[in-house]
């Protein structure tokens, strides 16, 4: 069956591609990083709630205190998803929203899905101290499945998207939004692949961030655990990686393999920086004393990097025969534009001054409420 | 047409209806609750009122709560229903507003930002600076209504943009300042519906009573700002005098809600202040209920306002463009416009089937079988001839319809999959019942009796035959009248209700709202 392609609109878009990529690519990144702070988060603190129920346990005050940050964390994950979904809808559209509609009820499901477990992450930030540690170990799993969920959709809907070929025959047989994308190959490496990837970087950047607590205890155990989550996953993600790259179409692949050099130069670095960092996560893991983990992070950050990027290659790769930007009218909105970046320094230069003083003002540890 | 079309029993508009009444309702409080709380703790600290400061860190909790969770997600599913339910609308959307969209996207990510350091700033940030945290999280929050009410109200009223394309010319279009000034007022409005809800649940004592009489006065100041708005909101609005006098069918009903709602708003809002210590929750909800369907309601006339487009003059609620595209269409036939239609069935040799197709591509989008907007009522007493004469016909009926551009053909096609019966079913025991539906099924179609199109004039004083003459000539009075063909019981339910009408007294309204159509022989 030949693929019906929606035509994009004919109006120009308001900036070159590159820019808008660009943007795209950048605001994704941040967009993960917290979302993988907040998945892992979210998972590490189950962890430490089951295993430390007394209040005075290292585990528990780990948990504690992982869990207060969680609903920033949230607010972080919607607010910085938002932009890159704007983004490559200016690009992929007609892709984008084809493969929504087909996957409808799952896909608005994810607004549901979404308000559970963000109100779970605030309940146990505001409750928790009155809830036993089971209790708050239970609600951190519910929402730590919640989120898993959400990707879930989140990977059937960009993998559809890949694929006009399956549109039409999903489309006819369930016009009413009731699929999901289960029949193709790429479904369950590419979930598993975002899953474990989000909770070693949400592991590694919890080790970041509890190295600088007051509470000596609490501090080598979050580095440890965090270290330890990031090695095991990203051990299991190295194998599931080559998964991914065999279910990928041929054509795609061998983009990979040498075909094209930018793909092959990406997907080069990106799996030597996973062994990379796995070999040195590992060393920190069995090291007798505590090293610092800001080196892994960074090369953990510029896999990440090259991983969005390479991402982006991919989605290049299935979509070549239909995908041309290049037959897009460019008419740049010059001022609209001047004035988004102008905006967008001043915004995060207020947030960060709000962040700082926030900070400085800290007495202690913990909320407000 | 460009795109597959979701096909929710609902109604694609009733699902977007939902999820915008409650993120606009949170969204605008979201504003207005913002100002209200760094005026408030601005007022305790002036006063050095330790308990007033200690109701507006708690209220701020519930703030956070319900903007930061539910307004954010609930704006999110906006762009998730729109996608699903008008993928072409998005597709113009982040082409021609992008930069606006992006600009509005750093105020709430500045916004959220400052919401959590207000909040987890009570203890750890100086007065001082506690509130000036507070005021960048209105300016923020402001701002993006200043943003995302540009490209609101230019899918209403996209002025000049039509010709030039131009971003300014689209946002500051005619609708944008008046919007702004109503959206503005409901925003304090608002902040004063949620606060009376928190009052109510403290315990009795001076603050409650200080604090209800206060909020009251936001609320009735953001109303009576509002209403003076909406007047000028209302000398903008395309087509309002025809929309309220029945081209949009269902405007007059929506604009009567608002208005009993808001009455609801004003009556409720005056209670705390007439007598602060006698509050309670159960008004304060019904207040919030009133003050929902209100500025629901509001909405919807927005919405409605916008027949049948959903970017006005640009973009039909199908996703056909108006313009090059329509044009190709009229030439081609549907058909070969309409994407997502089994390839089986393209061929047109089972009539029916390609119908259900073109039903889907052309219909669905704003229509249901037996939901809202249903058709089902309607094609139940409507054959398939009868709706082959009606289809061309679609752009002169109230309601404003886009046309329909099917071929004889593809005509027949649709007209084969929607009468599904042989357009003859029961009428009700009671004659004048039966003499509306049989209004409604025919003349109701483009005419009202004394609003849109009145023809109460044209019938008085005519008899019985005369008006069984009048249905037997009807296509000698314009070229878009379809011939009368209903069968002899509906005909005659019909003649009841217009010997009735042409007896009747004309109503006032009639004479002031246009010639008769059927004595200037003119196109409808």
């Amino acid at each position: 069956m030949t693929p019906i392609i929606p035509t994009p609109d004919t109006l120009p878009i308001p900036a070159p591609v590159p820019l808008i990529a660009f943007l795209q690519h950048l605001t994704f990144l941040a967009h993960l990083l917290f979302m993988n702070a907040l998945f892992g988060g979210l998972a590490l603190s189950y962890v430490g709630f089951r295993r430390g129920r007394d209040p005075r346990n290292p585990e528990y005050r780990l948990a504690d205190a992982v869990t207060k940050l969680l609903p920033t964390l949230f607010a972080g994950t919607v607010t910085f998803g938002v932009a890159p979904l704007l983004f490559m809808q200016v690009l992929f559209g007609n892709f984008f929203y084809t493969a929504s509609i087909a996957v409808g009820w799952a896909w608005l499901g994810v607004i549901g899905l979404l308000l559970l477990a963000y109100y779970a992450t605030y309940y146990n930030a505001f409750r928790g101290p009155r809830l036993g540690a089971g209790a708050r170990g239970a609600v951190a799993l519910a929402a730590t499945l919640l989120v898993a969920l959400i990707a879930f959709v989140y990977s059937n809907n960009m993998s559809l998207m890949l694929r006009p070929d399956r549109w039409t025959a999903l489309y006819l047989a369930a016009p009413g939004g009731t699929s999901l994308n289960l029949g193709d190959a790429e479904l369950w490496p590419r979930y598993l692949h975002m899953v474990l990837g989000a909770l070693a970087i949400g592991g590694l950047l919890l080790a970041l961030w509890g190295r600088t607590r007051r509470d000596a205890e609490v501090a080598a155990l979050a580095v440890r655990r965090g270290i330890a989550f990031f090695a095991w996953t990203t051990a299991a993600n190295l194998a599931v990686g080559l998964w991914f790259v065999f279910a990928l179409p041929r054509n795609v692949r061998m983009e990979m393999m040498g075909e094209v050099p930018l793909s092959t130069a990406l997907f080069g670095v990106g799996f030597l920086l996973g062994l990379a960092v796995f070999a040195i996560a590992l060393v920190m893991r069995f090291a007798e004393r505590p090293r610092s983990p800001v080196p892994l992070a960074t090369l953990a950050l510029v896999l990440l990097a090259v991983m969005v990027l390479l991402r982006d290659t991919v989605r290049g790769g299935h979509l070549a025969a239909w995908f041309r930007p290049e037959a897009f009218t460019v008419r740049t909105q010059g001022l609209p534009l001047a004035l988004f970046a102008l905006l967008l320094v001043a915004g995060l230069a207020v947030v960060v001054w709000m962040a700082r003083a926030l900070l400085a003002g800290g007495k202690s540890d913990g909320d407000a409420g | 047409m460009n795109f597959p079309v979701w096909e929710l029993e609902m109604g694609g508009g009733v699902l977007i209806a939902v999820v915008s009444a409650i993120h606009v309702f949170v969204a605008h409080f979201a504003v207005g609750g913002g100002l209200w709380l760094v005026l408030t703790e601005g007022l305790a600290h002036r006063r050095g009122d330790a308990e007033l400061r200690g109701y507006v860190k708690r209220h701020s909790k519930v703030f956070i709560l319900i903007t930061l969770v539910l307004g954010a997600v609930t704006g999110v599913a906006i762009w998730f229903t729109t996608a699903l339910v008008s993928p072409a609308t998005l597709m113009v959307l982040t082409r021609a507003y992008l930069w606006g969209w992006a600009m509005e996207w750093v105020f709430f990510l500045v916004e959220i930002a400052a919401a959590l350091v207000y909040w987890y700033g009570w203890e750890k940030l100086d007065p001082r600076r506690h509130r000036l945290v507070g005021w960048i999280y209105f300016g923020a929050a402001w701002m993006s209504l200043v943003v995302i009410n540009g490209i609101v109200t230019f899918m209403l009223t996209p002025g000049r943009w039509l010709e030039t394309g131009e971003f300014w010319h689209g946002f500051f279009n005619p609708t944008y300042w008046p919007s702004l000034a109503v959206r503005t007022a409901i925003s304090l409005a608002l902040a004063g519906v949620f606060t009376l809800l928190t009052t109510a649940l403290l315990p009795h004592g001076p603050l409650r009573s200080r604090l209800s009489r206060y909020n009251a006065a936001w609320v009735l100041v953001g109303v009576v700002l509002a209403a003076a708005a909406a007047y000028w909101y209302r000398g903008a609005f395309p087509g309002w005098d025809d929309a309220l006098l029945g081209a949009i069918p269902v405007l007059p009903v929506v604009v009567a809600l608002m208005r009993w709602a808001l009455v609801a708003v004003c009556v409720l809002a005056l209670w705390p202040l007439a007598s602060p210590r006698g509050w309670r929750a159960t008004p304060a909800v019904l207040l919030m209920a009133a003050a929902l369907v209100a500025f629901g309601a509001g909405e919807w006339v927005r919405e409605a306002g916008r027949k049948p487009y959903t970017i006005h003059g640009h973009l039909y609620s199908t996703g056909l463009h108006v313009g090059d595209e329509e044009a190709r269409v009229a030439a081609d036939g549907v058909v070969a416009h309409t994407k997502w239609i089994d390839p089986a069935v393209r061929d047109g040799h089972d009539p029916a089937a390609l119908g259900g197709h073109l039903y889907r591509a052309w219909c669905q989008p704003c229509h249901t079988r037996d939901g809202y907007n249903g058709l089902d009522p309607f094609l139940a007493h409507k054959d398939g001839g009868e709706l082959r004469d009606l289809l061309p016909l679609l752009d002169a009926m109230r309601a404003l319809m886009p046309a329909w551009h099917g071929d004889d053909g593809e005509t027949a096609a649709l007209a084969a999959h929607l009468a599904a019966g042989d357009g003859v079913a029961d009428f009700p025991d009671d004659p004048d019942a039966a003499g509306r539906l049989a209004w409604g099924l025919s003349c109701g179609l483009c005419h009202t009796v004394d609003g849109y199109r009145p023809l109460r004039e044209t019938l008085a004083g005519m008899g019985r035959d005369e008006l069984a003459d009048l249905l037997d000539t009807l296509t000698d009075y314009s070229e878009r009248m379809p011939p009368y063909a209903a069968d002899a019981a509906e005909r005659e339910h019909l003649l009841d209700r217009l010997e009735a009408l042409a007896a009747a007294e004309p109503a006032s309204v009639a004479a002031a709202a246009g010639s008769p159509v059927v004595a200037e022989r003119r196109a409808p």
